[in-house]
């Protein structure tokens, strides 16, 4: 792993493209400010973490009876249709 | 020897309509990528994606957006261009549902399912909005009778 000082307002820069700012330092809060090209997803180790940990408390056996839903819920004919902001 | 025999370029055909490949798999089933949507009417409005070669292992999914209409998944570019998304109506999404007992069960906001429904290609996809979502979102569960 390669190691880094840097100081407050300081900067790395990855690949060329992607700026990483030492924004604020209080205790032991260190608050970075990146900045990335749209396309690069950037997340907190821990959201991932979350979701690997819920995928596998999902996983699960086809047997299982699945618990009904509130009426509002159940009753339209939905189909598995979503829509999303792209 | 006489080659006659014609040999053209077929187009592959279509993956059945239920098949989803996911290339990446989802986080912590990195190496599962082939699967199968199955809806039961009778289970409405879950529906599974189990694994395409082992029956016994499935994910409980729902559409998100008929329990929370207006869930707003904001999915980075980067994933939109990997599943080559050129509308918004392209895409499917999935929210994976925990079952956490009759009484309980949520459903994961944070990390949809989003299937390209031309390619039926998908991926797990972290939205860049994940803050503003539960991976445990409460499904509203009718109280037993």
């Amino acid at each position: 792993m390669l190691i880094l000082s840097r100081k407050l307002g300081e900067s790395i820069v990855i690949d060329g493209r992607i700026h990483v700012t030492v924004m604020r330092v209080d205790g032991d809060v260190v608050k970075l400010g990146i900045a990335a090209p749209s396309e690069v997803p950037v997340h907190r180790q821990e959201v991932y973490e979350e979701i690997q940990r819920s995928n596998q408390q999902a996983m699960t056996k086809q047997t299982l009876p699945l618990p009904k839903l509130a009426e509002a819920i159940a009753k339209p004919a939905t189909k598995l249709d979503g829509k999303s902001k792209t | 020897m006489n080659h006659t025999a014609t040999i053209e370029m077929e187009t592959p055909p279509a993956p059945p309509d239920n098949q989803v490949r996911l290339p990446l798999g989802v986080l912590g089933f990195e190496q599962i990528k082939n699967y199968l949507l199955l809806a039961d009417p009778a289970e409405k409005p879950f529906a599974w994606l189990r694994v395409a070669d082992n029956a016994s292992l499935a994910f409980v999914v729902i559409d998100p957006f008929i329990v929370l209409p207006d869930y707003k998944p904001d999915i980075p570019q980067s994933d939109v261009d990997f599943l080559g998304l050129k509308d918004a109506s392209d895409a499917l999404l999935l929210g994976i549902v925990t079952i956490h007992g009759q009484n309980r069960a949520t459903m994961n906001l944070k990390g949809p399912i989003v299937i390209n429904r031309h390619t039926q290609t998908g991926k797990q996809v972290i939205i860049a909005n994940a803050a503003d979502y539960s991976v445990q979102h409460p499904l509203p569960v009718a109280a037993a009778v």
